[in-house]
């Protein structure tokens, strides 16, 4: 695999593949609940595209996974394993949760921009904290990132239930955000906004920023070799903290998208589970940014449409962590087989792999 | 006996080894020689199971061997001991050498019972054993390869195949190596010996098997053949007339060092450098300095703290004390490090973007944070033409590239960045004869062209035919050789004189 | 009061320290296993199920264990056998297993709001251990699974250090090329520490659903997998350091219903977050990855 063409159009194969095995699997696992796997499979379509409505419902559940796999994307492309995409996702709301009541008076392109900058914030501190721990303490990033999604949820809880609660206190949810604040829908009833559009700017932007500038190579090379990258000065610690706070950033942004666009007060809950669900975004799409986009549809498909999928089969919408977990499996178990050969993949074999590399001889020895 | 019949193996497109014959007798040393690349490590792999032949057959005693598997290679009798450590470091030696054939108990006290079967088979050799519960870790390279011996010969084999292991050791211990390879023969075991040293094959062997590019060249007698006839057997007759098994041709003009450079500061200040780690001194006050135009080689076992040498001039080391100082700007120091697939290359990156982990060129081709692509690859694609490195293309993967091409690419990219010092260590390691001259050439044309190296390296041809002043490091500390010291011998005594044993 | 606390650190420790035993014995033959979790959950929930369906603790038990294995199984095909990355693999196994507990968990018993419960399993007390003062109903009137997870303690440490297979293991997390070119057979070994870790982990999830509480909520391990893999690090990979981070960490979850029944004025978020921030603070300290077996980590491919 590599810069080439048909390199990458293996990759795209392999990824399809997968996709298409984990259909198969799950077809199964409906036939043993006693749901048929043809039905559900059309409820599921239905539900991502069948009306126009469903379909920008669909391309709005899918922003927050552009925003959440990006964050992956780049935190992957440095070997800096982000688990916690969610716990910044909440965070970055919260940030602008708290300050989007306050907005009302201000120009509306202005509250909008501090808004997005309160999530930027806020998700640049929880990530960041945890490339700190990682760069200067040792601690293993992916212990790290889980723990602080779970205290994120805390935090988020404390906030609505106590400083940020709305006034009349009946329910657990936050003080409303100023009209400012919001991002309006277009096309209605539809809920498009611009939001989205956002999302595809910072797509475009991780994309140049990953492959065309200086911090992005060195943060490439040092998720491929760190030994290599420490040996000519790449600056491992500044990078490490640098990816992991705009991982969480690119996060924030997104959970300061959902407050502003679409809930526009905090609950107990701002994610589903988006920032683990953003992994397979993130492998589907090989970890490239410009790819993160329609990986992420195809992934808001799947959960707009497990909704419709519950009320027609009955089966738990549950069942999509079931295909995302899948489909992470398969793929990485793919990418091994192809890059080592069948053979070797399940009978261990380095030299057969060596050998379906066609690695020159010279380079075995010593 | 052990013996190869028409053993034929390729790796891709490559042909590594070509209807290769082979016999080694009972109570015979035979060493195996040829260049590196002519398929000596290919060969034992397969004897010793590692590998499996695509055609032919190996035997002992007439019993046919099941390949691809080291530990059914080691069940039939046949232990190999490799040029790459395959101890494991955190763990006590004793620890080590029970999980070879020494222990087979199931609680402590057969841990001691396995270090006294050690202790006895080694007296027996004439080694000595570190300290009773030292781990790996702190033991001299000398210690580990007698371990790794010992461990072989735990299992009692039938043959021990030995994988370059006099390049570890210095010259002092070389004597007491072959007091163990000559009991190893009376006791009737097969020794195969595998070495690109020519004159140690002659003075150890019973019998040498010459192979080239894949195929047995020749099968000699020590008594009936010299390091010249076999070196030309190594790399072929109109090769040879260019080159000797000493070193690089002497048709090679030696540049005399005229550079047009001030004299009066040199490019390469150490001033009392001390790295103590661990309560060990690493690094023992290194003072050198290197002027435009010299070449200072360093002479050492590997182990005397070169590899941390190296690593506090490359700047991801920070010394307890003392510093270095380059004449000009950060990058003007470039280094090529001992392992090339570990800190040298990302094997997953394109040849382009593995130039530009050279700090100059990244300084070059990413003017303000933004990497110029297209100005990067045209770069390349010109160091790939002048360095005749043979690649699929700038946009091709570094692990494509064969270990010689590496090593190229290696060191074009060290001396693209226009450095005015060189730091390398062990830099012809695994490359063939023909790839090394053009290696050392390089390096002469560059301190003609004024520019300071300082060669680390365990060759000692190769540190006397280039070096125009020569220092010796032994346990951190590093020695200046005169002039009239400079010959192998002397050299090795002052290595082993201070050496671990 | 002590006695209270006590008794609920030795149980929240429990589970932790049973899965922490598990991904200690992976950890040193070079495995990092993330998908503690995940088999702890399909513990809790096959466990449960079977105890359900057919009335019998034991069927239950095994059916815990079972699905553990049967999950470990699945990554060890991955991570040893295809030599995928490891975090990755573990995080997939990690939320496969959320998915399909709360698939099956719906399919069969319905999102009614009424849980289903079982009969948990009693605790036994150690006869006139278990009247000594102040300790002795927290220490020796526990389940049977909290004995067994104290017990293993020593055991693994004595497995580890002192015997030959103990030697193999960790030979295979510090050099695996090595020990296969001495026919210790890495694979085979890695193999048996996860299948080990299953049967753990399995335990520890049962021990949630069958002995502390009696029924199951979706996602109910709520992270106590990946405290296990901090309690690894913290406990410096070696058996009674684990078990020491284990009771720590149980404490603390401990303190999370006993500071709320103060009545305190700090919010209970606060103490629902404890154990994880705790867990930061600790290996903030302690995280260093000095001591951990030389190969952690790293795929590992035999020739």
């Amino acid at each position: 695999m590599g810069a080439t063409l048909t390199g990458r159009l293996a990759a795209v194969a392999r990824s399809a593949a997968a996709l298409a095995i984990a259909t198969a699997i799950i077809s199964i696992v409906l036939l043993a609940l006693g749901a048929s796997p043809l039905a559900v499979f059309g409820d599921l379509w239905r539900g991502a595209f069948g009306t126009w409505l469903a379909a920008t419902d669909t391309l709005v559940k899918s922003t927050p996974l552009v925003f959440t796999g990006l964050a992956i994307a780049i935190a992957f492309q440095g070997a800096l394993w982000n688990i916690g995409a969610d716990g910044q996702l909440v965070m970055g709301a919260l940030a602008a949760g708290a300050i989007g009541p306050a907005l009302g008076g201000w120009h509306h392109p202005i509250a909008i921009a501090a808004m997005i900058a309160a999530g930027a914030a806020g998700g640049a501190f929880w990530g960041g904290l945890a490339g700190w721990l990682r760069a200067r303490r040792e601690v293993n990033e992916v212990i790290s990132t889980i723990m602080l999604n779970f205290v994120a949820a805390q935090v988020l809880s404390w906030a609505v239930h106590g400083p940020l609660m709305e006034p009349s206190r009946s329910f657990p949810k936050s003080v409303v955000i100023a009209p400012a604040a919001r991002l309006a829908f277009y096309l209605e009833p539809s809920r498009l906004n611009l939001g989205m559009l956002l999302a595809l700017l910072l797509a475009l932007g991780s994309q140049l920023g990953l492959f065309h500038s200086a911090s992005g190579f060195e943060l490439r090379a040092l998720g491929r070799n760190r030994r290599a990258s420490a040996f000519f000065g790449i600056p491992i610690a500044r990078l490490t903290v640098g990816a992991l706070a705009l991982s969480g950033a690119l996060a924030g942004v997104g959970g300061a998208v959902q407050v502003s666009a679409i809930t526009h007060r905090l609950y107990e809950t701002m994610s589903p589970g988006w920032g683990y669900e953003a992994i397979a975004v993130a492998l589907v799409a090989r970890l490239n940014p410009l790819a993160i986009v329609p990986a992420a549809i195809l992934f808001g498909a799947l959960d707009n449409g497990s909704q419709a999928m519950q009320r027609a089969d009955a089966v738990s919408p549950v069942l999509v962590n079931v295909i995302q977990g899948m489909v992470i499996i398969i793929l990485i178990a793919f990418d091994a087989a192809a890059a080592r050969g069948m053979r070797a993949a399940f009978f261990g074999d380095a030299d057969a792999a060596a050998t379906a590399n066609g690695e020159a001889l010279e380079a075995r020895d010593v | 006996m052990l013996a190869a019949t028409a053993i034929t193996r390729r790796f891709g497109r490559t042909l590594a080894l070509d209807r290769v014959d082979f016999q080694a007798y009972p109570g015979e040393i035979h060493a195996l020689v040829g260049e590196n690349g002519a398929g000596k490590s290919t060969l034992i792999n397969i004897f010793a199971g590692r590998l499996k032949p695509d055609r032919g057959a190996v035997t002992l005693d007439g019993a046919a061997l099941a390949g691809g598997s080291a530990h059914a290679a080691l069940q039939a009798g046949i232990a190999a001991v490799y040029q790459s450590p395959m101890l494991f470091e955190r763990m006590s030696w004793e620890e080590n050498l029970a999980l070879g054939g020494f222990g087979a108990g199931t609680s402590r006290s057969d841990l001691a019972g396995a270090a006294d079967r050690a202790r006895i088979l080694a007296t027996r050799l004439g080694f000595s054993l570190p300290p009773a519960g030292a781990t790996v870790e702190r033991c001299s390279v000398g210690e580990r390869v007698r371990l790794e011996i010992l461990r072989a010969l735990s299992f009692d084999p039938r043959v021990l195949i030995l994988d370059e292991p006099t390049g570890v050791l210095a010259p002092a211990e070389l004597d007491a190596f072959l007091y163990t390879l000559r009991r190893l023969r009376t006791e009737g075991r097969i020794v195969v010996i595998v070495t690109h040293k020519l004159a140690e094959a002659i003075a150890v062997a019973d019998r040498i098997t010459v192979l080239r590019q894949g195929r047995v060249a020749a099968v000699r007698l020590p008594t009936e053949t010299n390091a010249a006839e076999l070196a030309r057997l190594m790399i072929g007759d109109v090769a040879a007339s260019a080159m000797t098994a000493d070193g690089p041709s002497p048709i090679v003009k030696r540049v005399a060092a005229t550079p047009n450079v001030e004299h009066d500061a040199p490019a390469l200040v150490v001033k009392n450098l001390i790295l103590v780690n661990d309560g060990r001194r690493l690094l023992d006050d290194i003072c050198v300095s290197v002027a435009a135009g010299e070449i200072a080689g360093v002479a050492g076992v590997d182990g005397n703290g070169q590899r941390e040498l190296v690593e506090v001039m490359a700047g991801i080391r920070t010394p307890t004390s003392g510093g270095l100082r380059v004449a000009a700007d950060r990058n003007a120091m470039a280094v090529i490090a001992q392992n090339r697939d570990l800190d040298g290359l990302i094997l997953d990156l394109t040849l382009w973007e593995n130039l530009l982990l050279a700090r100059a060129l990244r300084d070059r081709f990413a003017r303000g944070g933004w990497l110029r692509r297209s100005r990067a690859k045209a770069f390349c694609t010109d160091v790939l033409d002048r360095y005749r490195i043979r690649s699929a293309g700038a946009t091709s993967l570094a692990v494509a590239l064969s270990g010689g091409n590496r090593q190229r690419l290696a060191v074009a990219r060290a001396l693209a960045g226009d450095p005015r010092v060189l730091v390398v260590h062990d830099v012809c390691r695994g490359l063939d004869l023909r790839a090394t001259a053009e290696v050392h050439r390089r390096l002469r044309e560059f301190a003609a062209a004024g520019g300071a190296v300082l060669l680390i390296s365990s060759d000692l041809d190769e540190l006397i035919a280039l070096s125009t002043s020569l220092y010796v490091m032994t346990r951190g500390r590093l020695v200046a050789v005169a002039a009239r010291d400079r010959d192998a011998e002397r050299i090795g005594l002052l290595m082993s004189g201070a050496a671990h044993s | 009061m002590f006695e209270a606390l006590l008794a609920s650190t030795v149980a929240m420790a429990t589970p932790i320290l049973l899965a922490a035993l598990g991904e200690l014995i992976v950890e040193r033959s070079g495995v990092l296993n993330i998908g503690i979790e995940g088999a702890m959950l399909v513990g809790a929930f096959c466990g449960l199920a079977a105890t359900w369906f057919s009335g019998s603790i034991v069927l239950g038990l095994l059916a815990a264990c079972a699905a553990a294995v049967a999950l470990n199984a699945l990554l060890a095909l991955l991570v040893v056998n295809f030599a995928v990355n490891q975090v990755v693999a573990g995080t997939a196994i990690d939320i496969l297993a959320l998915g399909l507990t709360g698939v099956f968990y719906r399919q069969w018993f319905g999102v009614t709001g009424r849980a289903i419960t079982i009969a948990p399993m009693r605790p036994i007390a150690l006869g006139p251990l278990a009247r000594i003062p102040w300790i002795g109903s927290a220490l020796f009137a526990q389940s049977a699974l909290v004995y067994l997870a104290f017990a293993l303690v020593p055991i693994v440490a004595l497995v580890i250090s002192r015997t030959r297979y103990g030697l193999e293991l960790r030979a295979a997390g510090e050099r695996p090329e090595a020990a296969d070119a001495l026919g210790l057979g890495v694979y085979r070994l890695r193999w048996q520490a996860l299948m080990i870790a299953g049967v753990l982990s399995g335990l520890a999830g049962a021990y949630l659903t069958m002995a502390y509480s009696n029924t199951f909520i979706e996602g109910i391990s709520a992270g106590r997998g990946y405290v296990a893999l901090s309690v690894v690090i913290v406990g410096r990979w070696n058996a009674w350091g684990v078990c020491a981070a284990a009771l720590l960490f149980g404490a603390a979850i401990a303190l999370q219903f006993g500071l709320q029944a103060f009545g305190t004025a700090i919010p209970y978020q606060f103490f629902l977050a404890l154990p994880y921030a705790l867990t930061l603070v600790v290996l903030a300290f302690m995280g260093g990855q000095a001591d951990a077996p030389s190969a952690l980590g790293e795929p590992y491919l035999r020739s």
